[in-house]
């Protein structure tokens, strides 16, 4: 069951992230919300995190920052990226943040939840 | 005593001189061979004297020579006369004509004396070979410099020609350099002393001649770019006209000098292209970034509806909190697109004269009310503004109204950081050199960080959370100040009580106001 699964969501965009929140809890996952990078790092020292869901543009520690300091920590985590820049030359794209998946916005909020199962190892439902 | 000439040449009761002699031969011959000599020598000079003045036409006292000569013929003749009076004693014509050679000979003294000073002043032949000297020098000299200057003249890529003012005013080809007849496949030879209306075509001629008469008129150098139709294709020639005046200040020539800017001209309009889509490009990736958050919020929200409707879940609370977030971010959406409109704005028409003093007092009203809620005071002061400027009286409110927005917002951030703030002190003032009108925006809320700052200016460049700042504020009003040929600038300022903030300061030239903009100017 998802709910064994507690998910981070960085996203400075309040109403974004109330309603992602909002969107996975009602999918059956324990969902956490920070408001900027640091945080999200704080959340992430103090609680157990299965995955985290992250915008890039924030302000105190942007996403790219979060990731790298979380791949430091944490080689395996599943990150997912909600971006609204212009993705083709990111470095994100590189093999070596797997596993990472970028999705630009607007995203849609079943892809995201598909695609944390997917990470997970959590069945699909039907 | 009056005596006839016959008892005047009457030889009678005279003895020949020879007696005198006692007809010793040997003095007789002595005498007679030395008066002849003389006497010949003596005929002989004015023959010279007088080849010598008839060759040189140019001999300066002539008449002298002729005095001389006679001179010298009364001196010969009365050598001669001794010889005859050897044999023959004729002593009174003998006298006669020593009394001629007398004053014959006073004659040419006192002439002599006369023309000292002036034959004094004649340059001494060494003279005039120096300063012949000196001549050919300075011929040489300047046939090198001509030599030189048309060798500039001919050499030079740059287009050069003379025209000449006509007394009537008009204007005639004097000369072109063969760069210029290249370029305009002109003929030198044809367009000389010719009328700038009859040697070119009447086309060229129409846009020449008005600049030729502005050169004419004003008497100064002037300088222009103008696009021309030449038989190589269009040519931009950046212009130089310098007018050549005569001692009565009369514009009696115009040297022009033309270079043709073509290739530099379209680099630099492929420069401007390469960064208006470069600008493009960057509004492009802010307005992607910008669009995609409330878009974003929108299929949250929507999705998250939709799943609970699906359901059974959703109850009216949440559906309509829903529905008002997704009405909240579609005018959020629109702001943005009204500010990207802005931009595309920029050079429509609608520019008139009208005076900026209007526009930062509606400015002040519009957000006096709203701002005194939130306890920020708007100070205004010095209202010395008579000037008139021109474009668009709403943009130019738009971009005050952003400075305040702006100022509001670094007032509230400090006040939350635990600073205190709360003014925004407004002044709009003529220059004191009377050629622009200055508007001043400064609050007291902390100032821009100095790494910052070179950036304020650009599109999307913004230090605010998401939802409260797009970045195009700056960089929408820095456009439209540029399209009124103005500027904008900011800086950080320690007030007087002790604060600190920012400072925009804007300047715009100024235009004479015509009468009927005068009466819109209030609108
Ligand atoms: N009065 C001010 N005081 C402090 N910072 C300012 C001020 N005006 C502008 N700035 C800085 O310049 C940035 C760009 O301003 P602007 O182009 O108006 O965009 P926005 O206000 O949407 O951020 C702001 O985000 C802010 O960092
Ligand atoms: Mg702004």
């Amino acid at each position: 069951m998802p709910d064994r699964f507690h998910i981070l969501i960085a996203e400075d965009e309040v109403l974004a992230a109330m309603a992602l929140e909002d969107f996975l809890s009602f999918k059956g996952f324990r969902v956490t919300v920070a408001a900027n990078g640091v945080e999200a790092l704080e959340r992430y020292a103090t609680e157990r995190i299965h995955a985290l869901v992250t915008d890039l543009r924030m302000p105190r520690m942007d996403g790219e920052t979060l990731i790298r300091e979380i791949r430091d920590r944490d080689a395996t985590l599943p990150v997912v990226v909600m971006t609204g820049y212009l993705t083709e030359d990111s470095d994100l794209k590189q093999e070596r943040w797997k596993p990472l998946e970028i999705f630009s916005k607007p995203v849609n909020p079943r892809t995201i939840c598909n695609t944390l199962h997917r990470m997970l190892g959590i069945p699909l439902e039907a | 005593m009056a005596v006839g000439l016959e008892e005047l040449l009457d030889t009678g009761g005279f003895v020949p001189h020879g007696v005198c002699l006692l007809w010793r031969p040997d003095i007789l011959m002595l005498h007679v061979a030395s008066d002849v000599l003389i006497g010949l020598s003596y005929f002989s000079i004015p023959v010279a004297l007088i080849y010598f003045v008839m060759r040189r036409r140019d001999v300066a006292f002539g008449w002298m020579a002729l005095l001389f000569a006679l001179f010298i013929i009364a001196c010969g003749t009365t050598h001669f006369l001794s010889v005859w009076t050897l044999w023959t004693p004729d002593y009174v014509l003998e006298g006669l004509v020593k009394l001629l050679t007398a004053f014959a000979s006073l004659a040419t003294a006192a002439a002599l004396w006369w023309l000292m000073p002036r034959l004094l002043a004649l340059p001494s032949p060494r003279e005039l070979e120096a300063s012949n000297r000196a001549l050919e020098l300075e011929v040489a000299t300047r046939r090198e410099m001509e030599a030189r200057y048309s060798g500039f003249f001919n050499n030079l890529g740059e287009a050069l020609f003379i025209v000449q003012v006509l007394p009537d005013g008009d204007f005639a080809y004097e000369a072109i350099n063969p760069a210029l007849a290249r370029i305009g496949g002109l003929d030198p030879e044809q367009l000389r002393d010719r009328r700038v209306r009859d040697a070119v075509k009447p086309e060229l001629a129409d846009l020449v001649i008005p600049r030729y008469t502005a050169c004419r008129d004003s008497g100064k150098t002037i300088d222009y770019e103008e696009t021309l139709d030449m038989p190589a294709g269009q040519r931009v020639f950046h212009t130089m006209l310098v007018p050549v005046k005569d001692a009565a200040g009369r514009v009696v020539q115009i040297l022009g000098s033309g270079r043709d800017v073509t290739e530099r001209k379209r680099l630099q309009e492929e420069v401007i292209q390469t960064s208006k889509l470069a600008t493009l490009g960057t509004l492009a990736a802010g307005m992607a970034h910008e669009m995609s958050q409330p878009l974003n919020v929108i299929r949250l929200w929507t999705e998250n509806t939709l799943a609970r409707l699906h359901d059974n879940l959703l109850e009216p609370a949440r559906a309509e909190k829903a529905l008002k977030l997704v009405i909240e971010q579609t005018e959020r959406m629109g702001k943005l697109i009204d500010h990207v409109r802005m931009f595309g704005r920029r050079d429509g028409g609608g520019m008139r004269t009208f005076h900026p003093a209007d526009c930062v007092q509606s400015a002040v009203e519009l957000v006096r009310h709203q701002y005194r809620h939130e306890d920020i005071e708007i100070v205004e002061k010095g209202w010395a503004a008579q000037l008139a400027v021109s474009g668009r009286p709403l943009e130019l409110e738009q971009v005050i109204l952003n400075l305040f927005s702006n100022a509001r917002d670094a007032i509230i951030a400090l006040r939350a950081a635990g600073g205190a703030a709360g003014r925004i002190m407004v002044a709009v003032g003529d220059d004191p050199d009377g050629y622009s009108v200055v508007i001043q925006v400064t609050d007291d809320g902390g100032g821009i960080d100095p790494a910052v700052l070179p950036q304020i200016f650009d599109p999307f460049f913004t230090t605010k959370e998401v939802g409260k700042g797009s970045g195009l504020g700056l960089s929408i009003g820095y456009g439209i100040i540029d399209g009124m040929g103005g500027r904008i600038e900011a800086r950080n300022v320690d007030l007087e009580g002790g604060g600190r903030g920012v400072r925009f300061t804007i300047t715009l030239p100024s235009q004479p106001v015509s009468s009927v903009d005068r009466e819109f100017s209030h609108a």
